[in-house]
């Protein structure tokens, strides 16, 4: 591809690199793009990932491993695309995705990237875990299978396959079950979302993880989905309509502010912790969705809840989005973004860290105990704070 | 050049605890298990992709499979590969030697300069195949090549042998070579590009093609049974504090004369 074919090519090049995509709110920090704040060059930034891109479309540079893993370094966190003040802000990301895609066509990934998109074409989830073991997690809770109910539970591969994702599921579904809600889940049918494949730039394996899915949630008479990952609901409510999917999507954070809002779920056994709680960037950036964790934690009684300083979409990533919670091309350093925001939690005096995401769960949990702060801040999320106040052991 | 590359499909066994042995005792159990090309070929047709990129001519890549086999040549195809042939056979009771047998017949009859094996399978893990089909085609062979590169007439290579030492040859071409893992890095193949290639032709081959026949083909070694190993003591887990784990870990290490 030359810069003639990308799909860009007539705008990349208005970028300036003014900094505006590395901010949290102001120019008083520019450490909110999560790569950049890890590597502190401006390579790593959006402007600077721009650039390079530009300049390996026009061949000034050559593809490099380097080039790989400074552009699967971006997490999609989307600051870049809030905070960019020009006109084709709304195209920033897109451009970085369409570069990866072009990686991916030429087949010029990094390897860990090769392995995410390799192990979720053969066993649809980015461990490479079997296929006949996603259900495991649902083993002695009673959750039913998905046969009509009125909500799919979909839990997604963090969920249905990491050992602390598993625990949130299975708490989240109690939550469920203790609310009286009908829903099932799909078990061992379930397959990936495409939300990390789609921002990897494997765009054909993510048109096909849609399609089927929005087939079998079709045949299966699916309208409502409720869903543990943010990442599964960006996908399932703003790309499968794209797909002939309409479905009512929700992130179970809203669900449970209405649950408890209309007293469908009774939360008066409390949790008594100040409480301070991490914007996922695919609930917060990505779909504006600001109010319904903070309610949820408001509204159980014990939880003070206090706010870091960058938050909502000033919030930083937690470094584990655009599959870097699996491909890690950010970890290993105390600049690492999860680090960051760990400390910033510390800052508050906060001694719970409260996430809605099994990836920013994992993510920041491993930092914790990478900062030594085991003694001060447990991270929590909001579905184990809500089942603890509902009496869920 | 004109370059052969031969690959295998193999069960992801990733899983050890999903490895079941199936009640004849002569295979696994693969009703539950994914599949995929054998690790050590992917290698091997990288390697080829890159010569041909680099000097031109011709890809061919082979493999003894049924049909579901096709796969693994819909991902060569995809990755870079000409032709793509199957010769079209159950290899489930075959030997390294059947299958040398059966691939000799097909290879003598195209034209080739270099062809590439991985050095071993990740199912049977013998490691027999490529020099068996080398030593009846009568041509050079080198096992377990970490370095490829290739001039007219003839390419260098660099054997991995134990403790790290390298052993450096020239070798006339036509030569065959088995490819170790970490001669480079493997490309990703997009589901756009093996999409693609489910329109390129793919060459069927039945036995009696290159004038064999199941009688002709006959193992010169048997499987008798293929069992789990027992289980071992159990692993211990040391819990704890990390300074009461630690000393724990050490007293263990010392008691072992570890240190």
């Amino acid at each position: 591809m030359t810069l003639t074919d990308y799909k860009y090519g007539d705008v990349i090049h208005r970028c300036f690199r003014c900094g505006y995509c590395k901010f949290p709110i102001n120019w008083m920090d520019v450490n909110n793009c999560p790569a950049y704040a890890r590597f502190r060059m401006e390579t790593y930034s959006c402007g600077g990932r721009l650039w390079l891109t530009r300049a390996w479309l026009e061949g000034e540079i050559e593809w490099s491993d380097h080039l790989a893993d400074i552009l699967y370094s971006c997490t999609a966190c989307k600051n870049c695309e809030v905070k960019c003040p020009l006109s084709f802000n709304i195209d920033i990301l897109n451009m970085m995705i369409a570069a990866k895609g072009e990686m991916v066509e030429r087949g010029e990934v990094p390897s860990p990237v090769k392995e995410f998109l390799e192990n979720i074409q053969r066993q649809g989830n980015p461990y490479g875990t079997s296929r006949a073991k996603r259900g495991e997690w649902m083993e002695g809770t009673g959750i039913e299978a998905y046969q009509g109910q009125e909500f799919l539970y979909y839990v997604g591969c963090v969920g249905s396959y990491d050992t602390r994702g598993q625990e949130t599921a299975r708490i989240l579904g109690k939550v469920l079950q203790k609310a009286g809600v009908s829903f099932g889940v799909l078990g061992n049918d379930e397959n990936c979302d495409g939300n990390e494949v789609k921002n990897l730039g494997e765009e054909t394996l993510f048109e096909m993880l849609a399609e089927e899915n929005v087939a079998q949630f079709q045949g299966l008479g699916v309208q409502k989905i409720v869903t543990l990952s943010p990442h599964s609901y960006n996908t399932m409510k703003n790309d499968y309509p794209g797909f002939n999917g309409e479905f009512e999507v929700s992130h179970y954070t809203q669900l449970l502010q209405g649950l408890i809002r209309d007293g469908g779920l009774d939360v008066s056994g409390g949790y008594n912790a100040t409480v301070t709680y991490h914007d996922p960037c695919f609930l917060g950036r990505w779909n504006e969705e600001y109010n319904a964790p903070r309610a949820v934690l408001k509204s159980t009684p014990g939880v003070q809840l206090v706010e870091m300083a960058r938050n909502k979409d000033g919030a930083l990533c937690c470094g584990g989005g655009g599959g870097n919670f699996y491909i890690d091309l950010l970890g290993g350093s105390a600049d690492s973004p999860a680090r960051r925001r760990v400390r910033e939690a510390c800052e508050t005096g906060a001694n719970v860290l409260a996430v809605a995401c099994p990836n920013c769960l994992t993510m920041l949990e491993d930092a914790v105990k990478a900062e030594g702060l085991e003694d001060k801040l447990a991270v929590k999320d909001i579905a184990e704070i809500v089942g603890e106040a509902c009496g869920i052991k | 050049m004109d370059i052969i590359a031969c690959i295998k499909r193999v069960p992801d066994t990733s899983e050890a605890d999903f490895i079941k042995i199936d009640p004849a005792q002569r295979d696994i159990e693969k009703d539950r298990l994914a599949f995929k090309i054998n690790n050590w070929d992917e290698y091997a047709l990288e390697a080829a992709v890159q010569l041909k990129e680099k000097l031109g001519g011709t890809l061919t890549a082979i493999t003894v499979g049924p049909e579901d086999w096709n796969e693994v040549l819909r991902r060569a195809l995809a990755m870079g590969a000409d032709n793509a042939i199957r010769i079209d056979r159950d290899v489930s009771a075959d030997d390294a030697y059947t299958v040398a047998v059966i691939l000799e017949r097909v290879i003598q009859r195209l034209s080739y300069d270099l062809v590439l094996f991985g050095a071993q399978s990740e199912d049977f893990g013998s490691g027999q195949l490529g020099a068996m089909v080398a030593e009846m085609l009568g041509i050079s062979h080198a096992t377990l090549d970490t370095v490829l590169e290739a001039e007219e007439g003839k390419v260098h290579t660099q054997r991995e042998l134990e403790a790290g030492t390298l052993q450096s040859y020239t070798i006339e071409l036509p030569a065959l070579l088995t490819v170790h893992t970490g001669i480079n890095q493997p490309r990703y193949i997009s589901l756009r590009g093996i999409r693609s290639a489910m329109q390129k032709e793919l060459q069927v081959m039945a036995l009696d093609d290159p004038g064999l026949s199941p009688e002709t083909l006959v193992p010169m070694v048997k499987l008798e049974k293929l069992e789990l190993p027992p289980k071992g003591k159990e692993a211990e887990l040391i819990a704890g504090a990390p300074e009461e784990a630690a000393e724990r870990l050490a007293k263990i290490l010392k008691d072992a004369g570890i240190f």
